[in-house]
């Protein structure tokens, strides 16, 4: 069964960044960088061609190192990434209900990504940019670049659930960490289920073009897989910031009513308030919940990285870059790129969008490099989502976007656009195959 | 061929990719070793016998990498000049009496999913699918890419750059018979033996999984070879 998403629903789905990062010229840019100068050289190679500078390790980072050298083997590139060790997030809430290991997310490396693909991998934190000089400071040192492209995916907006002291933000990264940026919040989500033994485990969803829309529903689905097969006397509370699941609605409100009834329970118009972390309870507009055991994802924002490195669009609501639409560079100079999820799109935030964004933007700097100039075409956001882990089972979206009347900025989905809500074991498996895939598109030749 | 000849052949394909080359390349046929299509039990294929709803599964010029026989609804079209990304080639179009018997690599040049015993994301849907809206095409669920089999497997949706790799095939008419006798290039066969390296020699043991197929190979439905396991979208 398949049936088209509409305008609206686009809308809803990225409103947010819409209203903010659409016009580009109404943007604004942000204070600058904080550091300019390392004092040191990194340690590298001498370029040997035109430098790229990659920083983010992520989907989109390690796409466009890849395909930016099949596009222009002169490309002398360097991936920058604070990690030294590779773990996804997409895929992850597999691993909560057992559907896959640790191994499935990380058994990755950096280091054969890049000798598959003729970069280097740099083990270094970005920490100042000086455009004039064409550097990129880091923790290991200076790099020259030629051009550059920042990529460090999202920070969390504690903001957005009325947390602004900084003990509280803290507690919450700690104790109820929203599980969609690093692997350390996914092994501590997972020690979560696997431990609760009862009672009410919260689920918040943001407002917000936050990343992995249907994430953490999915998320929701699995953790409630988990209490029925161990036939626990527990629910899942999913409290949504928002007036509707924000997508695959029809697919996850099957799931609820027909797998987990009286096990998930799900409020729409929900958007927390406040919290009170000693009595373990979050205030709504109108209520209060005592939970057991929570997962609260509260909200993104580009990654502070942006910010600090004055890529800001000071306008974006997600405090996202200020480029182009239609070729990523930062307004006033084509030599600075961000890519992937601080881009300003109304793009799902997913890692099939940034690995096929990815693709095309190794197309432009080639184009770039060489004087010349490419045809903006769409990005494909290809998402499945494990709705049942006993047997598994999942639904999914092929999506793509078109451009405004103007031809300036992304103005809906594209008409080819599907959703695939009806859930069954063949879309388990692709789940599970669409992961593998987009390992290989990473990491291998 | 002999093979060392053979190992060398594919061992120089991987290097011209490592060296960067980029760039459509015109490419020929890959001649190898002519091998006959049989059934499970080893009895000859008879082209005449074979199914129309499901494709066939059946591993050439190696031992793993597997390819697709498909007996199509209808005359497939005449051979055509085929450009991609990867590189330039003639499809020969299909053999037959009908004309309506092709085969593909069964790994999708998007990124390699292909058919296993455990399930199978690519498959040949004679009906129309949700994805496709169209019968008669090649559907790889792992990331939603359409090939058209009855054109030589030109992308038609998806994130695929390149066309399914055809193989090329000979027939018999004396014996209804159906050979395999080359690829269009080796450069999937080259990612496919590197990206799967480990569950292959899991699967087959060190060494035997790059071995040629031999005389013939046996070419099983899909959904048998795939323990029913297939995609649906």
């Amino acid at each position: 069964m398949s049936e088209c998403i509409n305008r609206r629903d686009f809308l809803k789905m990225g409103g947010a960044a819409v209203v903010g990062g659409a016009a580009v010229t109404a943007g604004c840019a942000s204070a600058g960088p904080a550091a300019v100068s390392a004092g040191f050289k990194a340690a590298l190679p001498r370029a040997k061609g035109p430098r790229l500078v990659i920083v983010g390790g992520g989907t989109s980072g390690l796409t466009i190192a890849k395909h930016a050298k099949k596009e222009y083997p002169k490309f002398d590139i360097v991936l920058v990434e604070k990690r030294d060790m590779y773990s996804s997030c997409f895929s992850s809430n597999l691993w909560y209900a057992g559907l896959i290991n640790l191994e499935f997310l990380a058994d990755h490396s950096f280091l054969d990504a890049a000798r598959n693909n003729h970069y280097i991998y740099f083990n270094a934190t970005a920490t100042g940019l000086d455009r004039a000089g064409r550097k990129l400071i880091t923790s290991e040192g200076e790099i020259d670049y030629d051009f550059l492209v920042v990529a460090p995916g999202i920070s969390y907006d504690y903001n957005r659930i009325g947390v602004k002291d900084e003990d509280t933000i803290d507690a919450l990264r700690t104790g109820y960490p929203g599980g969609f940026i690093s692997p350390t919040e996914h092994v501590t989500i997972r020690r979560k289920v696997q431990e609760f033994e009862g009672g009410l485990f919260l689920q918040y969803v943001p407002n917000g073009n936050y990343r992995c829309l249907p994430g953490p529903y999915e998320r929701a689905c699995m953790i409630a897989s988990h209490i029925k097969k161990n036939k626990l006397k527990g629910k899942v509370l999913v409290l949504d910031a928002n007036p509707e699941i924000t997508i695959k609605k029809d697919g996850f409100h099957a799931a609820f009513k027909e797998l987990y009834n009286g096990i998930v329970e799900y409020k729409p118009g929900s958007a927390i308030t406040g919290v009170d972390l000693a009595k373990k309870t979050v205030k709504t507009e109108f209520d209060s919940y005592r939970f057991e055991d929570a997962s609260i994802y509260p909200g993104v924002r580009a990654s502070t990285l942006i910010e600090h490195l004055g890529l800001m669009d000071a306008k974006s609501p997600q405090k996202e870059a200020l480029i182009s639409q239609l070729k990523y560079n930062y307004i006033g100079d084509e030599r600075v790129y961000v890519t992937g999820d601080s881009r300003p799109h109304p793009y799902s935030k997913s890692a099939n969008t940034a690995n096929t964004e990815g693709r095309y933007v190794a197309k432009v700097l080639a184009a770039r490099a060489q004087g010349k100039d490419i045809t903006w075409y769409s990005p494909r956001t290809v998402c499945y989502s494990m709705v049942n882990a006993n047997p598994p089972e999942a639904i999914s979206v092929d999506a793509g976007y078109v451009l405004n009347k103007e031809g300036t900025a992304v103005g809906g989905f594209s008409p080819d656009t599907k959703l695939f809500e009806k859930r069954d074991a063949a879309k388990g498996r692709g789940t599970l195959e669409w992961a593998r895939g987009m390992y290989r598109a990473m990491f291998e030749g | 061929m002999h093979r060392r000849r053979f190992v060398t052949l594919c061992g120089g394909s991987v290097a011209m990719l490592a060296a960067g080359l980029r760039g459509v390349r015109a490419e020929p046929f890959v001649d190898f070793p002519k091998v006959r299509l049989v059934d499970a039990a080893g009895a000859p294929l008879k082209a005449a016998a074979l199914a129309t709803n499901d494709a066939y599964v059946f591993h050439y010029p190696l031992r793993s990498f597997p390819c697709f026989l498909i007996n199509l609804r209808k005359p497939a079209g005449e051979p055509r000049e085929m450009t991609s990304e990867a590189l330039a080639y003639t499809w020969p179009g299909a053999v037959g009496t009908q004309k309506n018997i092709v085969s593909y690599s069964a790994v999708c040049t998007h990124e390699l999913s292909y058919p296993s015993k455990e399930g199978s994301e690519i498959r040949y849907a004679a009906e129309a699918s949700p994805l496709s809206g169209k019968p008669g095409m090649i559907v790889c669920c792992a990331h939603d890419s359409i090939f058209d089999p009855a054109a030589g497997a030109p992308r038609l949706h998806g994130e695929a750059r390149d066309p399914l790799l055809p193989v090329r095939l000979e027939y018999d008419p004396a014996e209804d018979a159906i050979y395999a006798t080359g690829l269009a290039g080796t450069w999937l066969l080259d990612r496919f033996l590197k990206s799967y390296r480990r569950q292959l020699i899991a699967e087959y043991g060190a060494g035997v999984y790059k071995e040629p197929v031999g005389a013939t190979s046996a070419a099983v439905l899909l959904n048998t070879y795939s323990g029913g396991a297939v995609s649906t979208c």
